[in-house]
């Protein structure tokens, strides 16, 4: 537990997510396709190729990434916005 | 002349899909597939009409089956805090999910000459059935990390051929409808995020 929280910690931009207490996840998934991935986060969350792409490989190679924080409410709806498309997300307390 | 193959852009927010009569069948089964498939997990409120009435629709344990576990995900690793989650979303996404399901579907159905054109809403709803059909079928064939040699070199005689060449094409059927989708932010440049 304490070391996956670590790891997750890592994974976390500190100027972009400062004094938000959660966190959504996703995971890394043999099927969604890398581009797809990376439009979902562009289409969903508004960011710009960049940053999705960046994300998009955070989660290809360490097998997730931090994608947005805030409210547990927000992260809840974020959280279902992504099953809707097919991702494999999870929300999290981020006790950094 | 060139063919219009999977999906290209169309016009400003429009979008062309040009299949071929099989591809139509394929895709008409498989949606169908989907849809009964989260026809399977009802709602386990339905005769009750006061937990529906506030939102609760009863599914409170993950599904059993791997494919319906896969399309309907915990949303936390607490089993406790996903319960609680599953019990008050569930229903909303499983019904999200069979609608895209259902527009590809009928429009595959009264599809004429080969083309279906959609508007950005329609790329959407077609997005999302591509993505949870091919996440049904990477459950079936069992796909990981280190699958795709061993599903290159199935045997013809192997059901299993059949349904990986499937998830091949919906792969690039997929790909097909993110570009042309992708086309849009290109154009928009910096008018978001910069």
């Amino acid at each position: 537990m304490a070391q996956s929280e670590g790891k997750i910690e890592e994974l976390t931009d500190p100027l972009f997510f400062v004094d938000r207490p959660w966190v959504t996840i996703v995971w890394d998934d043999p099927v969604n396709l890398m581009s797809y991935v990376t439009y979902v986060f562009m289409s969903l969350f508004n960011y710009s190729k960049e940053r999705a792409t960046e994300l998009m490989l955070l989660v290809h190679n360490e097998g997730r990434a931090v994608v947005s924080s805030g409210r547990r409410e927000e992260m809840e709806r974020d959280v279902a916005r992504l099953h809707e498309f097919g991702l494999w997300a999870t929300l999290a307390r981020d006790d950094h | 002349m060139a063919t219009l193959k999977g999906f290209v852009k169309f016009n400003d927010d429009s979008y062309l899909l040009d299949v071929s009569e099989s591809e139509r069948d394929v895709l008409i089964n498989l949606s169908g597939q989907l849809i009964e498939i989260l026809a399977e997990r009802v709602d386990a409120a339905q005769s009750d009409p006061l937990a529906k009435m506030i939102g609760i629709t009863g599914h409170d344990s993950p599904p059993d089956d791997e494919v319906l576990l896969r399309l309907l995900p915990n949303a936390y690793a607490d089993p406790v805090d996903a319960s609680e989650f599953r019990r008050y979303t569930e229903s909303d996404l499983r019904t999200k999910k069979a609608q895209h399901a259902m527009q590809v579907r009928s429009q595959l159905m009264e599809m004429e000459n080969g083309t279906i054109l959609l508007d950005s809403e329609g790329a959407l709803a077609w997005l999302g059935a591509i993505n949870d059909i091919r996440l049904a079928l990477g459950v079936r064939l069992k796909v990981d990390e280190n699958s795709h040699e061993r599903l290159e070199l199935l045997s013809t005689e192997d059901p299993m051929h059949a349904v990986f060449a499937v998830y091949s094409w919906l792969g690039w059927l997929q790909e097909s409808l993110v570009l042309a989708l992708m086309e849009d932010f290109e154009q928009d440049g910096e008018s978001s995020e910069s």
